[in-house]
């Protein structure tokens, strides 16, 4: 069954807390790269752990308009409903 | 946008270097004095930041080539392969590519970054998947996007990744492009390949390596990685550089597959563009040659990558996995990697130093190589401007 939206966000916040440095207040409106210094590196190896967790493939295309958490999570509902 | 909106980022980038002792992307290099040394800031300084794996670039024989094909055909071709350019010695060139890798087909780019941009738009298109190593070079990460497939990245040398993706990518899968190096020019880390080409056969999909840094320096015949590790013959397609271990400029790409031929009709960044000059062509082909009839080339830089690493392991420094000839030095805190830069600069050791975001994960490292050309003496000074660095900056360490 497809996790609810807010149960999908709640993992990759908790993935993204073991990707960070520090600790760092992480919301559904966290900027991934503007609000956490990541790295682009960092952003990469973070995704590919939001793949590995959800066993889906994100194509780079899709992450275009992905600017928070919360539109990381509309994107990983959008290819779990397929 | 304006102007001035559309460089704002660049502007931070150069206003954040330019506030460094000594910006490492304006060091000038007065006089190059052999293929090891050169005069920068006044000094005699050793190159240990370089790509002359092999330390070719002072060959006699090469220059003698280069020298004879100047006189004979001319400054440059002023033309497209497909127009003018294509001159016999191109065409002997890709010949004699196709016989190093024993593979029946070979082109030849005007530069490396045109090799990847223009190989990968041939053989990818809307609607095609590749999988691309998430520290892949930035030429294979602007093909792969240029040619509008879809991008999965999975992580740096990670087989695992690489076959989870395939398995998620089910019937698509078997026409992919897994897009890798042989040796990653940063931290001088080596890619699994024979891995990849298991999980290749298992899934299906095409293996496409990029040797810049390896060709020459791995592999009984210095065909690359792909050799030393007994794949060549499950790669699809190898590509590289002729600006690295042959000392001079530009790119190719080798295949068993025939449609390499067909890239000369679908690939922009071969048609429009000038072809390589003659000169170029001559030292490229004298230094393969050179790859082939002197192996202790290889021998004397991996000796000199042994002695590099080993020194500089005793010194407790964080060095990347492998042993080869770029060794990677990790640094956790940037303003000690640049201190250490400025120091072994001030000590006449010329290394590359890489700040996030080019180092991989987000780390400072110091890039430094050695070619076949360096001797014992060299290697140790570069070795003992090291231990004067981390006696300067980092006193953890065991210098």
């Amino acid at each position: 069954m497809k996790p609810e939206h807010h149960a999908i966000v709640d993992d990759l916040i908790a993935l993204l807390t073991k990707t960070l440095d520090r600790p760092q207040a992480v919301s559904a409106e966290t900027a991934l790269i503007g609000d956490l210094g990541l790295e682009s590196i960092q952003v990469i190896e973070y995704l590919c752990e939001v793949e590995d967790h959800f066993d889906l493939a994100i194509d780079e295309d899709t992450l275009a308009d992905v600017n928070t958490v919360g539109d990381l999570a509309g994107v990983v509902g959008r290819l779990l409903d397929r | 946008m304006s102007l001035s909106e559309r460089f704002r980022a660049a502007a931070a980038t150069r206003d954040l270097l330019a506030a460094l002792p000594v910006n490492p992307t304006d060091i000038v290099i007065d006089e190059v004095v052999s293929a090891t040394e050169a005069m920068i800031h006044g000094r005699r300084t050793i190159m240990a930041g370089t790509n002359n794996y092999l330390g070719l670039t002072f060959d006699p024989q090469c220059i003698e080539a280069g020298q004879r094909a100047l006189a004979e055909a001319g400054t440059g071709t002023t033309g497209s392969r497909m127009a003018n350019g294509t001159y016999r010695a191109h065409l002997e060139l890709e010949q004699e590519l196709a016989a190093f890798f024993d593979m029946p087909h070979a082109m030849v780019f005007s530069t490396g970054y045109a090799a990847n941009l223009g190989s990968l738009v041939a053989l990818l298109g809307e609607g095609d998947a590749v999988l691309l190593d998430s520290e892949a070079h930035a030429s294979l990460f602007d093909g792969c996007r240029m040619s509008g497939a879809d991008i999965f990245r999975f992580k740096h040398n990670d087989p695992d990744g690489l076959a989870k993706r395939l398995r998620r990518l089910g019937e698509r899968a078997r026409d992919a492009l897994i897009v890798v190096e042989g040796l990653y020019s940063i931290r001088g880390d080596c890619a699994p390949l024979a891995e990849y080409a298991a999980i290749k056969a298992e899934h299906g999909g095409y293996l496409f390596v990029d040797e810049a840094h390896s060709l020459g320096v791995f592999g009984e015949h210095g065909r690359g990685l792909a050799e030393a590790e007994g794949v060549l013959e499950q790669t699809d397609f190898v590509v590289g550089t002729f600006s690295k271990s042959l000392g001079s400029i530009g790119g190719f790409c080798a295949s068993r597959h025939a449609e390499l031929g067909l890239f000369r009709y679908a690939s922009r960044p071969y048609i429009f563009t000038a072809s390589p000059c003659p000169s170029v062509i001559a030292t490229t082909r004298e230094a393969l040659r050179q790859v082939t009839r002197r192996p202790e080339l290889r021998t004397r830089v991996w000796h000199n990558a042994h002695r590099l690493y080993g020194a500089l392991q005793r010194l407790g420094l964080q060095l990347g996995p492998h042993v080869s000839p770029v060794v990677g030095v990790s640094f956790s805190e940037r303003t000690v990697a640049l201190r250490c830069w400025q120091s072994l600069l001030e000590d006449g050791v010329y290394t590359n130093l890489i700040l996030p975001p080019a180092a991989p994960e987000g780390g400072s490292l110091i890039r430094v190589s050695v070619t076949a050309a360096h001797d014992d003496a060299q290697v140790d000074a570069i070795a003992a401007a090291f231990e004067q660095a981390v006696r300067r900056h980092l006193p953890g360490c065991a210098a």
